[in-house]
């Protein structure tokens, strides 16, 4: 689970679909109305948020220190303070409705059957946002440009409007929804917001690692309560850190040329193979 | 949009969202909140959204405006 966990959060497939569905073709024992389910997954994220600050250390200094020099002078006068305040403003919309809706959302659409059809439309959605990520490539392209040639017209992260940014938070939300990936669709909202594949995928994981942090922070204290073998879900969560910096780092070189069409391509064939094998009890 | 009434408008809704996250890290509050007890995810999105209006209310403020306190003199 670890694993699977680290691995499929930064993937644009959704690890929440994941977690639901795969136990549940697999026929694992593992119940998540446990009550030992949430600290574990707690772990696992942690895993994953310290996994991105890890990669993006030297970055988060430079946005820490850029946040505070451009609050106390109440204005932005570099890229990384434009950076830390595009981060702050995304990451509001995404905490208020974490805070108030996650809980609600997840009881709604917690059955597998749920996740496999909301996979198979987070495989739409993917190859929807690059349906109109290549009409925008068209109607400003050179003839005969390459994909990398026409990457270099897309902006940098640090460019995105604050509108933008606080839009692209907001989809975070959507990840609330099993089967809905919160790295697919931040990604997806930077390439609508004109940034290039390799900046939306960094501007969407330095979106996640408040969040997801923040979340496993706060209930750190259940882990010592509830009594959970804290020993064996740490190992749980180190594997799942593991996996999620190897996938952070295949993901940012993958899209300096890649596209998001794969991963909704396996969404799409994930969701549907899930929901026969489920429909026929295989 | 500098102008000192949003200033001071995201001033004191920082300040409003200070309170109500102490008041979730209480316990007192209970609006919105799916158990009953002290519920510091509450209190930490309104602590983020306290500061996010005071750095709002910084940027907010017109700068370089000399308040004159004294009347000149003849």
């Amino acid at each position: 689970m670890g694993v699977l966990q680290g691995a499929t959060e930064l993937f644009p497939v959704s690890s929440l679909g994941h977690a639901v569905l795969i136990p549940s073709l697999l026929h694992w024992s593992f119940k998540q109305s446990d009550p030992s389910f949430l600290p574990f997954l707690v772990l696992l994220h942690l895993g994953t948020a310290t996994a991105l600050l890890i990669l993006y250390r030297h970055e988060w200094l430079a946005i820490i220190r850029g946040f505070f020099v451009a609050a106390v002078r109440g204005q932005i006068q570099s890229d990384t303070e434009r950076l830390a305040m595009l981060l702050l403003v995304g990451t509001i919309p995404a905490a208020v409705l974490g805070v108030f809706l996650e809980t609600r959302i997840r009881t709604l659409f917690a059955s597998p059957y749920e996740a496999a059809g909301l996979l198979v439309m987070n495989g739409v959605l993917m190859l929807g946002f690059e349906v109109l990520r290549r009409r925008a490539e068209r109607r400003g392209a050179a003839d005969g440009s390459s994909h990398a040639e026409q990457e270099e017209r897309f902006a940098q992260a640090e460019r995105i409007s604050f509108r933008a940014a606080a839009l692209v938070g907001a989809c975070q939300a959507l990840a609330f929804l099993p089967g809905i990936s919160r790295s697919g669709v931040t990604i997806g909202g930077g390439l609508l917001a004109g940034l290039r594949h390799q900046e939306a995928a960094r501007f969407s994981f330095l979106l996640a690692t408040p969040v997801i942090l923040g979340a496993g922070v706060v209930e750190v204290p259940q882990l010592f309560s509830s009594g959970v073998p804290v020993g064996e879900y740490a190992a749980g969560a180190v594997l799942s850190g593991i996996a999620a910096y190897a996938s952070a780092r295949f993901l940012l070189r993958y899209f300096r040329s890649g596209r998001l069409d794969p991963y909704g391509i396996y969404c799409i064939a994930a969701g549907l193979i899930s929901l026969a094998l489920l429909h026929f009890s295989l | 949009m500098k102008s000192t009434t949003t200033s001071i408008g995201l001033g004191v809704l920082g300040i409003v969202f200070l309170i109500v996250a102490v008041l979730y890290a209480l316990g007192v509050l209970q609006f919105l909140a799916s158990t009953s007890g002290p519920h510091y995810k509450h209190a930490v999105l309104f602590t983020v959204l306290a500061v996010a209006s005071f750095v709002g209310a910084n940027f907010a403020r017109p700068k370089g405006t000399i308040y004159v306190t004294d009347r000149p003199r003849r």
